[in-house]
């Protein structure tokens, strides 16, 4: 009986016909859902692959602090100007970074060059671009900054630093969604 | 066990239903669940699911609508897949839109509605259906059964509200004994008037 005890809060489950159990992990589903539609209209609406970002480093202090959470847009009929700040991503890194454009080039047919440079760096990106690569393209980029907001992303850098407490949160969160009946 | 059956606790497995009493959902769904129990179980009426397999249906179709998107946008990155996640993600929030409609509109708290077949069965079943409400931070428990005779059509309801303190005891534990014949008393009071005429 002291064995069953720690299962009582199954009870509820427990008492559920097939109809309720295949609900429950519907509504598990939908949450889940909920936030990846949530998450895909926002790509569709502003035109970026990841529309909120979080920034990870230091290098555009004082404009952007680490743990800051940055909304991007990324219209391709808007052109790419000097000083804006774009996000961007390069080629065997897995995390785009956040920088400030430092000169551009375009040509008549709409191509652009263009190089960029961290507010608090004393040298431009060319060092953390591929090797080889001089400079970056219209298809590098992620989006270009539009709205921040201080800190809030501390929480996911965080969970970043440490992946099992991240996990942890994840399931617990998943069974409580499982195992509590609306 | 068996001293829970004396106090006439019940449940499926024949142990009593205790639930975390504040818990305002948990409550429900025992209120709700023994309340099922007494029309189809003890009279043997029998449950049908059309209105709850709706809602699963259109959560069903929500849910494939989000998983074809995400397995879509895997295989064709974000700016080629955009016809279909603007489908997608329009689709899936229309739907939620359905399931609202739906639940307030259509289910309106209704947990069950189980058909007591003609003995005969000559004539339409007769139709019962169960609605319960209870809000989040009250203790009134509001619940309604609904008869429709199979042949006349004719409606008749009858509800009761009362505290949910008055079925629980101090744990949690769902006195069935108090509650169940309430449930009867309420079928009770439909059939007869149906004697009556």
């Amino acid at each position: 009986m002291s064995g069953m005890l720690n299962f009582d809060f199954l009870d509820d489950v427990r008492r559920m016909n097939k109809r309720q159990l295949y609900y429950q992990f519907l509504n598990f589903g939908m949450i889940v859902s909920s936030a990846l539609m949530i998450w895909k209209g926002l790509m569709v609406v502003t035109g970026s692959e990841s529309p909120i970002v979080v920034v990870l480093s230091g290098s555009m202090e004082p404009a952007f602090h680490r743990g800051d959470l940055l909304f991007l847009t990324n219209y391709k009929e808007e052109p790419i100007r000097v000083g804006e700040i774009v996000v961007f991503k390069i080629e065997g890194r897995d995390i785009p970074i956040v920088h400030r454009v430092l000169k551009v080039h375009e040509k008549e047919d709409g191509s652009v060059k263009f190089l960029t440079k961290g507010d608090n760096n004393s040298v431009d990106d060319r060092g953390l671009y591929a090797p080889g690569q001089l400079w970056l393209d219209k298809k590098d980029v992620v989006g270009r900054a539009r709205g921040f907001v201080p800190y809030v992303g501390i929480v996911t850098i965080l969970m970043n630093d440490y992946p099992k407490f991240k996990y942890a949160i994840l399931i617990c969160l998943g069974i409580f969604v499982l195992v509590h009946r609306e | 066990m068996a001293s829970a059956d004396k106090n006439g606790k019940w449940s499926l497995d024949g142990k009593p239903i205790k639930i975390d009493k504040w818990d305002t959902a948990a409550l429900k769904n025992a209120l709700d669940d023994s309340a099922k129990n007494v029309l189809i179980k003890n009279h043997g009426y029998v449950e049908h699911h059309g209105l709850m397999d709706g809602r699963l249906l259109i959560c069903t179709i929500a849910v494939a609508f989000a998983m074809f998107a995400l397995v879509w946008d895997y295989f064709k990155p974000f700016p080629e897949s955009r016809p279909i996640l603007i489908l997608c993600v329009t689709s899936y929030f229309v739907l939620m839109g359905i399931l609202t409609v739906y639940t307030t509109y259509k289910e309106r708290g209704i947990f069950l509605v189980a058909l007591e077949k003609d003995r005969a069965g000559m004539d339409p079943d007769n139709i019962w259906t169960l609605s319960s409400s209870l809000r989040k931070y009250d203790d009134i428990y509001h619940i309604c059964l609904t008869f429709t005779d199979g042949k006349t059509k004719e409606e008749r309801k009858t509800e009761i509200s009362k505290s949910v303190a008055s079925f629980f005891d101090e744990n949690g534990v769902l006195c069935t004994d108090l509650y169940e014949p309430e449930i009867e008393k309420m079928r009770e009071s439909l059939t007869t008037d149906k004697k009556g005429k």
